[in-house]
């Protein structure tokens, strides 16, 4: 900006006389333009700001304090009733129980199939395949459906007699392997972790196909120079080396899976009974079903610290290992 | 300069007022969730008879559709608490689902006046001697559809009177090799599971209407009630029996009627707007299909109706007020309920418009010997349907005639809390 103020292009007195005055122009217009790239900052944030923390954080604490109320809607009025909706939670309500057990099974086998299978695909891509891009291309189809068209599509491939699923098996002469699917209270959890998995395995592929194309190239070739197998380079190099895509996987899906509602909705509705009755669905049960609406805060307040329990550690680590 | 800047704010804090009363007279926003094909077309008809009668006021309508009004009810529920009420929204008429709203609507006893209507229609909108929605159509819910053919084919004695008549039926149906009752209750549609219940418990021997009445005002024991454990029994044999198509967890209620068009089912209970589609796949009434009270429930007429509101603090009261008003005149009625199907609540109402089974429809509403129930969408508090379809879905899997009858006490307890 400045850039006959080079101090080896200024050799007379008065000239240097010209760069201290230069000098302190430049200090001036610099904490001028500082000033006015912070207040340009300002002026860009405050709306997201002022947006997030308005529906974020004060809807937060609201469901918060309304979570200590007996507020049940419509020109009710609200009493103070502490963690009365708490407790009840725990110790008065056995479906509430079921949708938690349901939730943590089912995020359960969702990241214990979906990390794993991500992994593997990946490295069969990596193993240079052919047709590779088809296959990545595969994998990814099924993430950008939309829960309701997932949800929609597997109903009727689930349908117990002219769904897709048991049709095919009985085309092929497995007629005795035909299941009943979402349809049975033993089998709908698992039948929506299917899904889960179906849908989310190809996001769970390219995080890691990210993570295996970052591994340094000289550790690859120290072990083809140290004699290692294929095998042994997936085992002892690569896969050591995915922790931090691990992580992102793991808590992102854990996210998803905690607080699912559209897919549960659309298949099951939470049934039979409540064989798939899930957290979300049931604080909709509560609240806008039963008019409860400060027991559906309370359910919605403790799947935020279910979250924040998941959250936090994972934000402890990356800050901790510098990984992300 | 201040002087004239001084008029200009005083001359526009006069208009202000001004402003908002052309806007009360200029607009009407409705929420309904009327979207499938037939009720879609239904309702267009009555905004059209609105745009005729009142041409200076513009309707915007906001239709959502989802869980038989319940999607909407939720989205209206977040909209009334957050201020921002509708001018009039759609809502099943009936003395629980009214009683859940009541604390959010403004009383229209005055544009009620006196649509003749049977007393009870009358009674079940009343709460604490005020009225709060303005009925436009009726919908019958004690209805067994049969295939006539396959009816014929099997040589099935119609109509079946009792629910032992409707077993021997169901033996005779699975004996050719059909699936003798066709139910859809699944895909969140569990709620059919508490419709399906009221036409059992109309027709075991310890309920009937008063029962039933007893049953949906909280007042009962459903833990000592002998009728409870006779649906459940009679559930259990028909279940384990045979009688029922196998993907009735999978299917949805057009679902289960698509088994009855497609010669794979004998019969089905659903409501009269079971009609709508079986005429829409080209059935005709006492050809293709035909139409009987629920067995067992000859006499009784088990209904709800959909009704219009107006909510406290609506921003358009007076072009709501022409609204709700319109709606209970025998014109609105007759531009809506032929084309949905429906039946009109008023008793002066134009009736020559309709098919057959509308008549007779009519004539049983109509009859005055005709004992009116509430139904389990109008009568029970808004909790019942979701919270049973969900019980009895469990039972119906797995039907224990000892635990279901715990279990139903047990929600008994959590719908009416």
């Amino acid at each position: 900006m400045y850039p006959s103020c080079h101090p080896v292009l200024l050799t007379s007195k008065n000239l240097r006389k010209q760069y201290k005055v230069c000098i302190e122009d430049v200090e001036r217009n610099g904490k001028l333009q500082n000033r006015k790239r912070t207040i340009q900052i300002i002026a860009f944030l405050t709306p997201a700001l002022v947006l997030v923390v308005t529906f974020v954080y004060v809807f937060l604490g609201w469901s918060g304090w309304l979570s200590l109320t007996d507020w049940k809607g419509l020109g009710g009025s609200a009493e103070f009733v502490g963690f009365k909706n708490y407790i009840k939670m725990f110790t008065n309500d056995r479906i509430f129980i079921k949708s938690l057990k349901n939730t943590l099974v089912l995020s359960g086998i969702f990241i214990g199939v979906t990390v794993p299978l991500g992994l593997l695909n990946a490295i069969l891509l990596d193993l240079g395949l052919k047709a590779r891009r088809l296959f990545r291309m595969i994998y990814l189809i099924p993430l950008s459906f939309s829960f309701v068209v997932s949800a929609t599509m597997w109903l009727w491939m689930y349908a117990p007699e002219s769904g897709a699923i048991n049709s095919l098996l009985r085309i092929i002469g497995l007629g005795s392997l035909t299941q009943p699917w979402i349809t049975s209270s033993s089998q709908s959890l698992l039948s929506l972790a299917i899904i889960y998995i179906w849908q989310f395995s190809g996001f769970a592929t390219l995080v890691y196909y990210a993570g295996i194309a970052s591994v340094p190239q000289q550790l690859l070739e120290a072990a083809l120079v140290d004699g290692a197998s294929t095998f042994r380079k997936y085992v002892s190099v690569v896969i050591p080396l995915q922790r931090p895509a691990t992580i992102t996987t793991v808590v992102l899906l854990l996210m998803y899976s905690l607080r699912v509602f559209d897919l549960v909705w659309l298949t099951t509705g939470g049934g039979p009974g409540y064989s798939s009755q899930i957290l979300a669905t049931y604080m909709w049960r509560v609240t806008f079903n039963r008019n409860q609406f400060a027991y559906g805060s309370a359910i919605g307040i403790l799947m935020f610290f279910l979250s924040m329990a998941i959250i936090i550690p994972f934000l402890a680590i990356v800050r901790r290992r510098g990984e992300a | 300069m201040f002087r004239k800047l001084a008029l200009v704010l005083v001359v526009l804090a006069m208009l202000i007022p001004a402003m908002n009363v052309v806007a009360n007279d200029n607009e009407l926003t409705v929420y309904h969730w009327w979207t499938a094909g037939g009720e879609k077309e239904a309702i267009d008809a009555v905004f059209d008879l609105y745009h005729t009668v009142y041409p200076g006021i513009a309707l915007v309508e906001n239709p959502t559709s989802g869980g038989g009004g319940g999607i909407m009810r939720a989205q209206i529920k977040t909209m009334i608490m957050a201020g921002n009420a509708p001018d009039t929204f759609q809502l099943t008429y009936g003395s629980g689902m009214l009683a859940s709203f009541v604390d959010a609507l403004e009383p229209i006893d005055d544009i009620w006046g006196n649509i003749p209507v049977p007393a009870k229609i009358k009674e079940m909108g009343t709460i604490d001697g005020h009225q709060y929605g303005i009925p436009l159509n009726i919908m019958r819910n004690n209805c067994l559809w049969y295939n006539k053919k396959l009816v014929d084919k099997i040589g099935i004695e119609m109509p079946l009177r009792s629910l032992e008549d409707f077993f021997a039926a169901c033996e005779k149906a699975k004996a050719a090799g059909y699936a003798p009752y066709a139910i859809g209750a699944g895909a969140g549609q569990e709620f059919w599971y508490a419709h399906i219940f009221e036409q059992f418990l109309l027709a075991v021997p310890n309920g009937g209407p008063a029962y039933l009445e007893k049953l949906y005002s909280g007042e009962a024991d459903p833990a000592n009630d002998p009728a409870i454990r006779e649906v459940l029994e009679a559930w259990k044999y028909l279940k384990e029996s045979g009688y029922v198509n196998t993907d009735y967890g999978a299917l949805t209620w057009d679902q289960a009627g698509d088994l009855l068009i497609s010669d794979r089912a004998v019969f089905c209970q659903m409501g009269d707007w079971m009609k709508g589609h079986l005429t829409c796949a080209g059935w005709k009434p006492g050809v293709d299909f035909g139409y009987q009270p629920s067995p067992g429930t000859d006499g009784m007429f088990t209904l709800h109706l959909d009704c219009f509101v107006l909510p406290k603090g609506a921003p358009h009261p007076t072009a709501a007020r022409k609204w709700l008003s319109l709606l209970g005149t025998k014109e609105a009625e007759t531009a809506f309920c032929p084309i949905k199907g429906a039946t009109p609540p008023r008793l002066d109402a134009f009736t020559d418009m309709y098919d057959e089974v509308s008549q007779d429809i009519l004539a049983a509403f109509r009859n005055p010997n005709t004992i009116i129930v509430e139904s389990a969408w109008a009568a029970p508090p808004e909790a019942w349907l979701g919270a049973y379809g969900s019980m009895l879905s469990g039972f119906f899997e797995h039907p224990n005639v000892d635990q279901g009858v715990k279990d139903f006490a047990e929600t008994y307890s959590i719908v009416f809390e």
